[in-house]
Order: structure tokens, then sequence, then C-alpha cells
């Protein structure tokens, strides 16, 4: 029986074990690298380098630009998720009261996260320009405005309109996700609740919330990472000015590597954002754990 | 269930096997590679003695435009018909592309046979040891009939030239005949005259169009090329002779607050983020009554704005001082550079000469007629390059380019090719620093003075 069960287990490895190998040689490769250079003098052209150990972090640590990216990350990304969660929580709770149109109503709103970035960024760059944006000219023809606005230029615009778009392109993922979590949630729940006489936020406090909130942990997990280590949108449509007010630690890293071509000292400070992210989902899953034993 | 098992352990296998059959088969591709390879040298062997070319070569090229490309692809199969043991396989990417493809490609060999680049990139390929000399094929096309300033570009410390210059590109002021018309105004010959000019239209037109656009955007360059034009519009550089950079000479101070004066006064607030494609794309819209460009500028009409084709015209970069002569101030070599790694350099300089053939050489340049300025004198006096329209209706403009063409260089390479010019036109600093000024409001002299101090830490990694 047991050698039955252990041959069974050896054929299930050996099915995963082309895609774990693959996996792992993806994964463990590029931070690997990344980890090994860091410690390096590693030139983005120039062969032969050597071993430098602490230099580049030291470097990183005492650059008064890197701190000030690494503000704006984190002020990036907790304004963000915090704007794309409460949109989406409360678009997908919206979406889930309509009796008509819901699945059009969720193709559509899901829409901005079928374009590619690229096209996001320039879209909005074109959106938002400054001259001859239509936006800006609304507000103008509109008397909402006596001047043309300038979003993506002054000092400050620039870093609530890209949170903006950031939260416009995020909260459909929210949304959709919140929404699927929503509909497994027992009906016969809430109307045990409405029999006991509970209000509809006494249900959604004590019924709706409990059953999505590691649904929502996960996407807070997830979005977290991803917001943090945005790079394109930000690239693209402001180019981390105007005067580095929305230059992130991703777009300093690029600066080191590609535009210094300091290629160890741009792994240092891709090796401190991942002990940093790996810090904070840590803690998350921490959360996560305390909340499943719960449940 | 014993033949389930059976069949999961036989998939399990056969997945395996295909693992290591794909690994194996990397090493039969290689061995057939190999054999390839010895056959194609055992080939190269006898081509070599019979005296005919054979071989694949590799062409990357960033001529994204559809007619350049279409060009670049007759030729490759026009040189492939003539030899029919030639392959030329043409890869194109944008320029931004092409630097990362080369950059990151050279640690693992994966560069092309032969390429176009810039100026300040090649400095960069012969300081890795990444491209061969070309004065052979230069001598054989003939040395003076190039440029003088071009070769200069692409020769290293070594006094070997590195690129075969394919085609320039010259700055020149570009405006709106119609605008100046319309306000009673001369073309501008001087910076004071050109700020005068642009800020009536600026307020005459209330937001409609814009008198200049100063571009400040750091995920691009034009901010330093700006002031590059000013700076040597009055004989310094941005560079000096000994490599050090200089933004605080009276002279770069005067530019300084120059550019800052046009921003404030007759750009739209957006020009603060401007790249390359931002700029042109106001003036393309027919909202700019001056910009600063090369001949590229007409194709880009022509595509967005035919309407405004008769309006636009060029004339020589501004100047001080009114009695300083009229001087070229900016201009871009384009070379085509054959690889360390390729294993047929003959095969890529032999089709570097073939592209130099006078009709082809004039039909590839006609492909963006002004824009592309010849790389050898004295082509564009033939007759198919005088009788093309746009070359007949831009008169005017070519001849100011080619009146600027004479005696100006990349940003930086005044004095020969560095790879200082490279970081003064890769790292934003001089972005970074007008931003600071009139975002901050940080003194002009006091943000020179950090930003060449920046430059000058940066220049030292690599002097």
């Amino acid at each position: 029986m047991k050698s039955r069960h252990l041959r069974a287990q050896a054929a299930s490895f050996c099915f995963i074990l082309p895609a774990l190998t693959v996996l792992a040689l993806l994964l463990l490769y590029p931070v690997v690298t990344s980890i090994y250079y860091s410690f390096t003098s590693k030139h983005l052209i120039k062969t032969g380098y050597e071993f430098v150990f602490l230099q580049n972090y030291i470097a990183v640590l005492t650059d008064k630009e890197f701190w000030t990216s690494f503000l704006t990350n984190i002020k990036w990304t907790v304004t963000s998720l915090f704007f794309q969660i409460l949109v989406g929580f409360f678009a997908a709770l919206a979406l889930e009261r309509i009796g008509k149109g819901k699945s059009f109503f969720r193709t559509v709103l899901i829409i901005p996260w079928a374009f590619p970035s690229i096209v996001i960024a320039l879209s909005w760059k074109w959106i938002l320009n400054g001259v001859s944006g239509y936006l800006p000219n609304i507000l103008v023809k509109l008397g909402i405005c006596d001047a043309i606005p300038q979003f993506l230029s002054s000092s400050a615009l620039a870093f609530p309109v890209l949170v903006m778009i950031n939260v416009w392109f995020g909260a459909p993922l929210i949304m959709v996700n919140v929404l699927s979590a929503l509909q497994t949630v027992p009906r016969d729940q809430y109307e045990a609740a409405q029999v006991d006489g509970a209000s509809p936020l006494q249900s959604f406090l004590h019924i709706t919330l409990p059953h999505i909130r590691i649904v929502m942990g996960l996407l807070i997990v997830l979005r977290t990472i991803w917001i943090f280590n945005s790079f394109d949108m930000i690239y693209l449509i402001t180019g981390g000015g105007p005067a580095g007010l929305t230059q992130t630690v991703p777009i300093y890293a690029y600066n080191v590597g590609w535009g210094l071509k300091m290629l160890g000292r741009s792994s240092a400070v891709t090796v401190l954002l991942l002990i940093f992210l790996l810090l904070v989902c840590a803690l998350y899953f921490r959360i996560l754990d305390k909340w499943e034993k719960e449940a | 269930m014993k033949k389930n098992r059976l069949l999961a352990a036989l998939l399990a296998g056969l997945l395996l096997l295909s693992l290591l059959t794909g690994c194996g088969g990397n090493n039969t591709g290689n061995q057939t590679n190999n054999q390839a390879n010895s056959s194609a040298d055992q080939g190269d062997a006898d081509a070599a003695d019979s005296g005919e070319l054979e071989g694949n070569i590799v062409f990357w090229h960033s001529f994204t435009q559809g007619p350049r490309m279409e060009k670049i692809q007759a030729a490759a199969d026009e040189f492939m018909e003539l030899h029919p043991k030639v392959n030329i396989t043409i890869e194109t990417f944008s320029w931004a592309d092409f630097y990362t493809k080369w950059t990151t490609g050279l640690a693992s060999g994966n560069v092309p046979d032969i390429s176009s680049t810039i100026a300040s990139q090649l400095v960069e390929m012969i300081d890795a040891d990444a491209v061969i000399p070309l004065d052979d094929l230069i001598d054989e096309v003939g040395r003076d009939r190039f440029y003088e300033n071009a070769l200069r570009e692409m020769t290293a410390e070594d006094g070997q030239c590195y690129g075969a210059p394919l085609y320039l590109n010259t700055e020149a002021m570009w405006y709106r005949k119609d605008l100046l018309e319309k306000y009673n105004l001369e073309v501008p010959e001087t910076w004071e005259e050109m700020y005068e000019a642009a800020k009536i239209i600026t307020d005459g037109e209330n937001g409609a169009v814009y008198g200049a656009a100063m571009p400040m955007g750091t995920n691009d360059m034009l901010a330093t090329r700006w002031l590059h034009l000013y700076v040597r519009s009055a004989g310094e550089t941005l560079i000096t002779e000994d490599g050090k950079a200089n933004l605080t000479s009276p002279t770069a101070i005067e530019g300084i607050k120059y550019w800052v004066k046009v921003f404030e006064d007759c750009s739209p607030a957006d020009a603060i983020n401007y790249n390359t494609l931002d700029e042109a794309t106001l003036y393309y819209q027919g909202k700019l009554a001056f910009d600063f460009n090369t001949g590229f500028h007409i194709s880009g009409v022509e595509t967005n704005r035919p309407d405004l084709m008769e309006y636009i015209d060029c004339a020589p970069i501004p100047r001080v001082s009114a009695d300083d002569p009229a001087v070229g101030c900016e201009t871009n070599t384009t070379p085509l550079v054959v690889w360390k790694n390729s294993e047929h350099p003959e095969i890529c300089k032999e089709f570097i000469k073939f592209m130099y053939e006078e009709d082809r050489y004039v039909d590839f340049l006609l492909s963006v007629p002004v824009g592309m300025m010849s790389g050898i004198k004295g082509v564009t006096d033939s007759e198919v390059y005088q009788s093309n329209q746009t070359v007949q209706d831009f008169k005017h403009a070519d001849e100011v380019l080619n009146q600027m063409l004479e005696g100006s260089t990349s940003i930086g390479m005044e004095y020969g090719p560095r790879a200082e010019a490279g970081l003064l036109t890769s790292q934003r600093v001089i972005e970074e620093m007008f931003q600071d000024i009139v975002m901050n409001g940080t003194a002009v002299e006091d943000a020179a003075k950090a930003a060449e101090n920046q430059l000058n830490d940066l220049f030292s990694t690599v002097g």
C-alpha cells in the first residue's frame, strides 16, 4: 500500500518536474545573478569586473536621490493601492446589485486591463496634453478652469494625476476579483441575518467582509508588489519629472543601470527593493494566515 | 487502475524524455550548425580562393520609417542577387531598442555583423572593443569625399576610423512663414530677435500657437541640445578641450537664462516634460512658430499637416550678436559599423561599398528628401537628386542645412570623439538643472554650478 502510494507520488512528481525545472531556472537565475552582480563593479558594456563587496550598497544607501525616490515610491504605492481598493471594492458592490447587464458592465469596466501599458500611458499623455489635450480644453470651455490646467507639469498636479491614472488602470482587477468573491457568499446567511433583524451594515460587516477578506488580502499582496515595481507608466508619462517629483525607485534603478551603465550598483538597488518587498509580503502573509485560521 | 498508473508513468517518462531530447536537440543542432559552419568555413576558403563572396550576415538598423526600410531591403536584395552565396538578414529596431540590444548582447556575443549607430554610441562601441576599423573601406570609397568632421567623429585615439558615415543631420531653426507674415516679423537672426518674435506670436495667438517650446523632459536630451545651440553659436562648447563640463562660463549662464525666459514667456507649461516626439508633434500640429530640428521636419509636417507644407522653412541657428558669423552648431552622423564578432567582415565592407554606389545612394537619400543629408560630398548635385519635387520645393531649406553642415559636429564632439559626450547627452543633468530652476526657483548660477559639478563627477568615471 505504502509503496503504491510512493509510486503514485513519484509519477506525479515526474509530471511537474519539467515545469518546475523551467520555473526554477526562470525565477532563480535573474535573482541569483542580481545578487551576485550587486557585490561587483559590473558595467553594462565594459568587460571584466571585480568584487567590491558592500561598496554598491553603501553608495546607494548614502545617495539622497535614492531615499527621495524611495519615499515617492511608498507614497505612490500606498495612495494607488488605497484608491484602487476603494474604487474596485465599491464598483464590485454596485455591480453585484445590478440585475441586468452585469456581464456587460463587467466587460466594459475591465477594458483598461486589456490595453498594453504603453498604449495607456501615451493615450493619457495625449488626453492631458497641456496644449491640445481634450480634457484640459473641455475644462476651460465649460468654465471650470480659467486657464488650461497643466496636469503633467504642475508640481501640485503631476503626482496625483499619475495616481489617478494608476487607479483607473488597477481598480478593475480588484473589482472583478471582489465580485467573484462576493458571489461565493452563501445567500442563506444574509436571509438568516435578515430574520434576526440585522441591518445591511451589520450584514456587510459580519457576513460579507469575513468571506471576502482573504481574497482581498491576496489582492493587496499582489497589487503592492506590482505597484511598487511599476516603471513603464511613470517613465512614459513624466519620465520621473517634473524636477524628480514622480521619480520612484525602479526609475532610479533604471537611470543607474542604463544611464550610468553601473549594473553592479543598479543590481544593489534591485536587491534592496527585493528585501523590502519580501519584508512587506511576510507581514501581509502573517495577517492572512491569521485570517485563514480564524476562518 | 493499473492501466491508468501505467499510462501516467508512460506520459511522465515521455515528458522527461522530451525535455532531455529538447536539451539534446540543441547539441544535435549545434553539431549540425558546427557541420554547417565547418562546411561554410570550407566554402569560405574556396570562395576566398575564387574571390566569390559567401556567407550569412545580420544587419541591424534603426531606419524604422517605411521608405528608408524599403530602400535598405532593396539594396540587400540586389546585393544578394549579385552574390548568390551571400545571405543578408535585416533586423530593425528603434534607436532606444538598438542601444539596449547591443549593450546587453555584447556579453553573450549576440551582436550583428553590421549595423547603423550614432556617434556617441560609436565611442562606447570602440571603448568596448566591439567594432573594427574601416579605414580600408573609407580609402576605397575616397577619404576626401567624406566630410572631415564626420570622419573625425568616427576616428578613435589610435587614429583608426571605425564608422562609415551613411548620412548626416544638421540642426537649423525651423519657422512658420505665415505667422511671421501675420505679425509683420522678419526671420530672426539673433537669439534676442527670436525671443521677441516668439513672444509676440505667443501673446497674439493666445494659446492657439506658441512661439517656442523650450523642452525640458528628463527622458530625452532636448534641453541639452537647445543650450548647446546657444553656447555653440557664440563659439563655445559644453565640453571644453580638456574634457570638462562648461555650464558656468558667462555665455553658458546667459544661455541658461535665455532659455528659462523663453520657457516662461513663450512656451506651453507642459514643455517641462517634453521629449523629441512631443516637441516635434507640436510643430507638426501647427502649434509652434519656432523649433530647432533637422530636415526630417519636412516629412513630419507632410505626414501630419500637408496643408502647412508651403508655410515652413528653416534659417541658420541664431547668434548672440548679428555681427557674429552664422555657424553650424550641430550635425549628427549616422555611420555604419562592422562588428568585431562578424565572421564575414569582407561581406560587410563590400555591402557598405555597394550602398555608396551613386545611384543607389541617391535613391536611399531621397527616401527622406532634404532630411537625410549626404555623407559624401557632391552626390546631391546629381540630376536625379535635384529633380526631386521635395528638394525643389525646399531648395532654400536644403541650402541652409548644407550651410549649417560646414564645421559642425555632434554635441560634445567638437574636439574629437569622447565618451564624455555620451554622458552629457544621456544623463539628463542639464534637463534636471532646467527643471530645478523653473520648478524650485533655484538661482541659475547655483543650479549651473551644481550641474557642472555633477557632470564633471560623471566624466571622471570615463576619464
